[in-house]
């Protein structure tokens, strides 16, 4: 069930909690907000949304016991939003009680929301928070569903609301006023954290705990959250949001696809179980430019006789993999630069339209 | 000498491969050469640092690299033969001028530039912002000299002409390649001494890749540049005097008031320093025109009420010898501080 909350107006001046990297003296909330951006913040949880006992507690924040942050509570806690936009709260936050923290259902749920909010003339722009470890591939998975050229901003944090330097309200702030800004349309789903807006093909995780942790390896950063204005270098060229073929629909359900990490003697039984299993692809993330165990390889060749597609990326995680005759003969579809959890995304979107192989790797080249 | 070591060094050269295509049907890209450590030559084959820039001709470069052949219909063109400190105003508006006069004519498809590594991104940059055509233009150098074991610059020298030669290349601005990446002219600098992965976009990152299957790119650019561009070198000979003066502790405004002295109409502050802030006020009121870099390399200055009250114009994320040239364009136009802020924003 999904509390939907909608923010009138601030008058007073936010209790700042001791815990708190929050400025005691906010600036006065502009009365007339009528000709502000519409933004939709949409909280999927995170450690952004995470309290900790005590504020010198930055990694180990949460759990069953620990009161979270309510959306709510972000809007209290950073009345200067009220100065950027005209915010309005929903809350998707997976039950606590549920044994899975997440699920590909979760994922869904919000893209099809969004594609709501994609076609309601009162939202100029959405922010999603989400828990840091999981986020970029949720911004694929939105950036392949959502048919909109409004700005769709995630964000997360690396250490709780409630940390001694805390980058959450800033990054909470700089991604409203990304959601907020017309420049940041039509360039498919943007990451802002850390002051840089990324791609949500490009963006992956480096650091387990550095707050630069978000990184196009790649490709870079496409613009900048900067204190003096939002700026834009780059767009990016491979089919996203109104573009991509997926847009707009609701896949109840995706083709079961699993990723294989390949290493030093890495055994082909495991890929013959989860075929066993049903899976209709398969993602092997190889060494190097992307090679296989002779084993692996065995098992992939007994995957395919059975109709499962194969992509292949690369555990280097920078650099593409490439269409060399090797592959191209063994019918692997080379997975660009993409990694393995976000390849594994594509192809289950691509097996919804096909199990054609190279009709696959028609959707690796241009997204 | 020079022969000598071409036949030791390059069989490949000897065994010129049948073209598979008739050079006319292929697309047709022009090397335009200033010389650098791509056309440089040393003694021995280890003299990996010491060696001349601009001994080989770019004929010679292409004469053994015959698998360019079948991918472009190659001509060239000597600009100057020099490395990259004997590059001057004048030898880059004759770059501009003759590799715009190419790409006017209505069946060529791209251009190339050697150039030395060390100034590189500068004149990459000044052609970004003359080059009045969207078809590709890559400029490309390399770290080791051609006469040298595991040389770069074959490499180098080929992919660039697959990327002039590809039609996703066009309207991407002036590109630089070297290490099979494609970066963009604004944004790329030289980052290491003597490594071949020396170039990078620090900020923003490359924008492509001219991989062994195909040239792919990412990104598209928002700035202005090339066709877009409103600066006109057609009709110049020279063009405004801009320095740069580096900002550090104790810094005074000596060198400031000496560019000046010497007719300097810009000057680019890199970072800041105790004597910078009486020397722009008193340059100002000569109608000196300051821009703000900044020494660290990576991220933008940015755009204050402070700076714009004291006339200073900020130079977004351009280094100082990016800032540079484009201030000294800039200069073509107006001395007014903010409009030469609208044109820093805009490129």
């Amino acid at each position: 069930m999904k509390a939907i909350f909608v923010l009138v107006a601030f008058t007073s001046l936010a209790q700042i909690a001791a815990a708190q990297e929050i400025p005691k003296d906010p600036p006065p909330i502009t009365s007339d907000s009528s000709h502000l951006p519409r933004v939709v913040l949409i909280s999927m949880g995170g450690t952004i949304a995470s309290r900790a006992p005590d504020r010198m507690n930055i990694t180990n924040y949460g759990g069953k016991d620990q009161p979270k942050v309510d959306p709510q509570d972000w809007i209290h806690d950073l009345p200067e939003l009220a100065n950027i936009a005209r915010i309005t709260l929903e809350d998707f936050r997976p039950p606590t009680d549920r044994k899975e923290r997440e699920t590909m259902e979760d994922m869904r749920e919000v893209a099809h929301r969004l594609n709501e909010l994609a076609n309601d003339p009162a939202v100029d722009g959405v922010v999603i928070t989400h828990g840091t470890n999981t986020m970029a591939e949720v911004a694929f998975y939105v950036n392949l569903t959502v048919k909109t050229d409004k700005p769709i901003v995630f964000v997360g944090s690396q250490r709780p609301w409630t940390g001694i330097s805390g980058d959450g309200p800033l990054n909470l702030y700089d991604a409203v006023r990304v959601a907020a800004s017309p420049q940041a349309r039509g360039k498919g789903v943007l990451h802002c954290m850390n002051q840089n807006i990324n791609t949500a093909r490009d963006v992956t995780k480096t650091s387990a705990y550095r707050v630069q942790t978000f990184k196009g390896v790649d490709v870079g950063a496409i613009g900048f959250a900067d204190p003096d204005r939002i700026v834009f270098y780059r767009e990016p060229t491979r089919k996203h949001t109104v573009s991509s073929e997926f847009a707009g629909m609701d896949f109840k359900s995706l083709p079961p696809v699993e990723v294989f990490y390949s290493y030093t003697e890495a055994p082909g039984y495991v890929i013959d179980a989860a075929v066993e299993h049903g899976v209709k692809g398969i993602v092997v993330d190889g060494v190097g430019a992307g090679v296989t165990t002779n084993s692996e390889t065995e098992a992939i060749k007994r995957a395919q006789a059975k109709g499962v597609v194969v992509v292949i990326t690369a555990r280097v995680h920078g650099g593409r993999v490439q269409e060399t005759v090797t592959r191209t003969t063994a019918k692997l579809v080379n997975g660009d630069n993409l990694p393995p959890e976000k390849a594994r995304i594509l192809l289950q979107f691509a097996l919804t339209k096909t199990s054609d192989w190279r009709e696959i790797k028609r959707y690796f080249d241009e997204y | 000498m020079k022969i000598n070591l071409l036949s030791i060094l390059l069989p490949v050269a000897l065994c010129s491969l049948p073209g598979l295509v008739r050079a006319g049907d292929l697309p047709k890209v022009k090397v335009f050469s200033t010389g650098g450590t791509i056309q440089g030559s040393g003694a021995t084959r280890d003299a990996i640092a010491n060696y001349k820039p601009a001994i080989f001709t770019p004929k010679q470069l292409l004469d053994n690299l015959p698998e360019a052949a079948k991918i472009a219909d190659l001509s060239c063109e000597e600009i100057a033969a020099t490395g990259s400190g004997g590059i001057d105003t004048k030898i880059q508006l004759k770059l501009a001028k003759a590799i715009n006069a190419w790409l006017a004519q209505s069946d060529t498809t791209g251009a190339v530039v050697t150039h030395g590594t060390a100034t590189l991104e500068e004149t990459a940059y000044f052609l970004n912002l003359t080059i009045h055509s969207d078809k590709p233009v890559v400029v490309v150098g390399s770290m080791r000299p051609h006469s040298a074991i595991s040389r770069d610059g074959p490499l180098n020298l080929y992919n660039a002409i697959r990327t002039a030669a590809n039609p996703e290349a066009r309207d991407k601005g002036v590109l630089v390649l070297l290490n099979e990446e494609i970066n963009a002219a604004r944004d790329v600098t030289k980052t290491n001494t003597e490594r071949v992965n020396t170039f990078e976009s620090r900020d923003l990152g490359p924008i492509g890749f001219a991989d062994s299957d195909r040239i792919v790119f990412y990104r598209k650019l928002l700035y202005r540049h090339t066709h877009k561009s409103e600066f006109d070198v057609s009709k110049l000979t020279e063009l405004p005097k801009v320095d740069i003066v580096y900002g550090y502790q104790e810094g005074g405004r000596d060198a400031v008031d000496a560019l000046i002295a010497a007719g300097a109409k810009g000057i680019v502050l890199d970072d800041n320093a105790p004597g910078f802030t009486a020397a722009v006020k008193d340059g100002r009121e000569k109608g000196i025109v300051f821009v703000q870099s900044d020494r660290k390399g990576s991220g933008r200055v940015l755009e204050s009420a402070r700076s714009a009250e004291r006339g200073v114009v900020t130079a977004d994320n351009l280094n100082a010898q990016k800032a540079r040239q484009l201030l000294r364009l800039a200069l073509t136009k107006t001395s007014d501080p903010k409009e030469i802020q609208r044109i820093f924003d805009e490129y």
